[in-house]
């Protein structure tokens, strides 16, 4: 499987066709089969065509987006659909702001969440994952958790989605590992300025512990004087990647697109070699129930 | 297989004596300071250091004695209130044993045969040469001599100068099971605290070691102490454990098998400070004995955001297969602020809830 990870950066925004045509170009000329966009693509792309409004500061910003109706959440939805059916791929659309709708009454809910979305090659929706684990802001701005992790399949593999903040927390990771998944497809986006090591941390740590793959999507863009950018990645066990490095490919913050090709052979050998989870003893766990005691 | 002939079992007596407690002791003292008062430790800044220990046999076990303590001194020298040693560090006492060093060039022999066949550099996993006898057998045949010689140095070593050590793991006899033991003495040279090895090798668990059930936590005047072994690192489950626990500095001892790798390197105990918010000593055993090579590059780790530099390392040494020594000053009182206001560890109790601990059943053993 040939798979993607995308920054935005250098992608034209200013109007759907632009962002299309864009789209179109790179994805045409990598030619993949999986494609994952970084988290807040649903804010830049709807404040770049002026269909959400700036504020002063990416705080306030965010604050206006969420107060919004659905008319633009349902708009980028659909335009990634219709973009997964045209280009015939599996394609993360990075993240927009969720509101459930009421089971009894179909109303908005007045809460939300930071959801990530995976349509297949038909441009049906195949997953929805809500952010797990929240950022100190993110718990300020008012976001909920999701409660679950979410396995679908895309060719000969099991796939999950971690968006944004849960790539730092190892419970998620080790949730979808047990539960199959091969390959883990990450939203995220974080302050520019940093060095690499949060991201190592993160979904690198991530996968050297479950032995499964992951694409790292990282948004490289200015949102309301909040500047973003962090290297795009495609990851795999150390023993299977060049200089053991445990990356297969990996770009700059100003990279628009990281692709590579999977071996799923590669990695299962290395499991069978070193079976890590297999390796797990449950019974000494049971601590971790219910979680920390702070 | 059975050790004990007759002549074993009077070289096994022999040992005994050779490290009994009354023997080290008397000739350490000859050397050591006078035992003083520890002095109070400032949570603000509480100095470690990690060992990185080159490996050499000692035929003599008071050798051994007078290795700990320059490694020991040389630390105090620099200020250490805590000295971390590495994981297997009675691999050193093998010396001891008649012919070992016979039994090293035969069984590096045989490594660079199976390599040449192999057509590879060949990976560290030859067992102990001598019929089927493993280095299981060797660690229980010498472990009446090595238990109360590994207590009579540390003990005084860190009663002489005040000091807390984590002495590094050894595999010693406990009820007729082998375990991988890493052992902490206070300033009082009293044991405080003691930690069996979790996760065990592949080929650890086929010399049939036994794995703990569980991790401790000690509260000392320099912190609450935890010490996982080794491999233990490879897991986040392991240091969520002790985090919940209380766990503030965690002692990792190592002895890697593998040529060395940053990267390799990288996936254990860092990775693991940064889940879970400890600060990480990791001790590293390096060089090669009976076929077995270790590498690494022992090091002080701490959460990104209270480290200098940001990269999560306060200090680490540059070779990975010599010795050398890392020191560090630690800051209890900045990583409590950091877990009080952390920018973005979150708990999502119901998401546990609904997971764990039944997601672990599926595992296939």
């Amino acid at each position: 499987m040939r798979v993607a990870a995308l920054t935005l950066a250098g992608i034209k925004l200013k109007s759907i066709d632009q962002y299309q045509a864009d789209l179109d170009y790179l994805l045409k000329a990598s030619g993949n089969d999986l494609v994952v966009l970084p988290a807040y693509s649903s804010l830049l792309l709807g404040l770049e065509t002026g269909a959400i409004t700036y504020y002063n500061d990416f705080d306030s910003t965010l604050r206006g987006y969420l107060a919004q109706n659905e008319d633009w959440h349902n708009l980028f939805l659909n335009l990634h659909s219709s973009l997964a059916a045209e280009f015939g791929i599996y394609l993360v659309c990075g993240t927009t702001v969720e509101k459930p709708i009421g089971k009894n009454d179909g109303k908005l809910a007045d809460f939300f969440y930071q959801t990530a979305y995976c349509f297949n090659p038909d441009g049906e929706l195949c997953c929805r994952q809500r952010q797990t684990h929240l950022t100190h802001d993110e718990r300020e701005l008012g976001f909920s958790r999701g409660e679950e992790l979410n396995i679908f399949t895309a060719g000969d593999l099991q796939v999950g989605l971690v968006v944004g903040n849960d790539a730092r927390h190892p419970e998620v990771g080790r949730i979808f590992a047990l539960r199959g998944a091969d390959l883990l497809l990450h939203s995220g986006a974080f302050k520019s300025g940093l060095n690499c090591w949060p991201q190592a941390a993160g979904m690198w740590a991530q996968v050297q512990q479950n032995q499964c793959w992951a694409v790292e999507a990282q948004l490289s863009a200015n949102i309301a004087g909040r500047k973003f950018g962090a290297s795009p990645a495609v990851i795999g066990p150390c023993e299977i990647t060049p200089g053991q490095s445990g990356y297969i490919a990996r770009g700059y913050p100003e990279s628009p697109i990281v692709t590579a090709e999977l071996d799923n052979q590669a990695r299962q050998s290395i499991k069978k070699k070193y079976p890590l989870l297999r390796m797990l003893i449950p019974h000494v766990y049971s601590a971790l129930q219910g979680s920390r005691n702070r | 297989m059975s050790i004990m002939g007759w002549k074993e079992k009077l070289f096994q007596r022999y040992m005994i004596w050779a490290c009994r407690p009354s023997r080290i002791t008397k000739h350490l003292s000859a050397f050591l300071p006078r035992p003083r008062q520890p002095e109070p430790a400032d949570r603000r800044q509480i100095k470690v250091a990690a060992l990185q220990i080159e490996l050499k046999l000692f035929k003599n076990p008071l050798q051994y004695a007078d290795e700990m303590h320059r490694l020991v001194r040389e630390a105090a020298d620099q200020g250490a209130q805590l000295v971390v040693f590495p994981e297997y560090n009675n691999l050193a006492l093998l010396g001891m044993l008649p012919g070992i060093e016979k039994m090293e060039k035969e069984a590096f022999r045989e490594k660079g045969a199976r390599a040449d066949k192999e057509g590879k550099g060949g990976g560290a996993s030859v067992q102990g040469r001598g019929d089927d006898l493993s280095l299981a057998d060797l660690f229980r045949y010498m472990s009446p001599a090595v238990k109360p010689l590994v207590h009579a140095i540390f003990s005084q070593l860190a009663s002489a100068y005040s000091l807390h050590i984590m002495a590094g793991s050894y595999t010693l006899e406990e009820k007729g099971e082998i375990v991988n033991r890493a052992l902490l003495y206070g300033p009082s040279g009293d044991l405080i605290g003691s930690q069996d090895k979790v996760h065990l090798l592949p080929m650890e668990a086929g010399w049939n070691l036994k794995k703990a059930a569980s991790f401790n936590v000690y509260e000392t005047p320099l912190g609450c102490l935890a010490m996982p072994v080794c491999m233990d690192a490879t897991y986040y489950e392991t240091f969520r454990i002790l985090e919940k626990s209380g766990a503030e500095i965690a002692l990792l001892p190592i002895a890697n098998l593998e040529e060395y790798n940053y990267w390799l390197a990288l996936r254990g105990i860092w990775p693991r400070v940064q889940e879970s918010q400890v600060y990480g000593i990791k001790s590293a055993l390096v060089g090669s004995v009976a076929g077995f090579t270790f590498t690494g590059r022992a090091g002080i780790f701490a959460p990104l955001e209270i480290t200098p530099g940001q990269n999560g390392v306060l200090a680490e040494v540059e070779p990975f297969d010599r010795e050398a020594i890392a020191l560090a000053k630690l800051n209890l009182e900045a990583l409590d602020q950091l877990r009080r206001n952390h920018p973005w560890r979150d708990y999502n109790q119901a998401l546990y809830k609904r997971y764990f601990p039944e997601i672990y059943e599926g595992i296939d053993h």
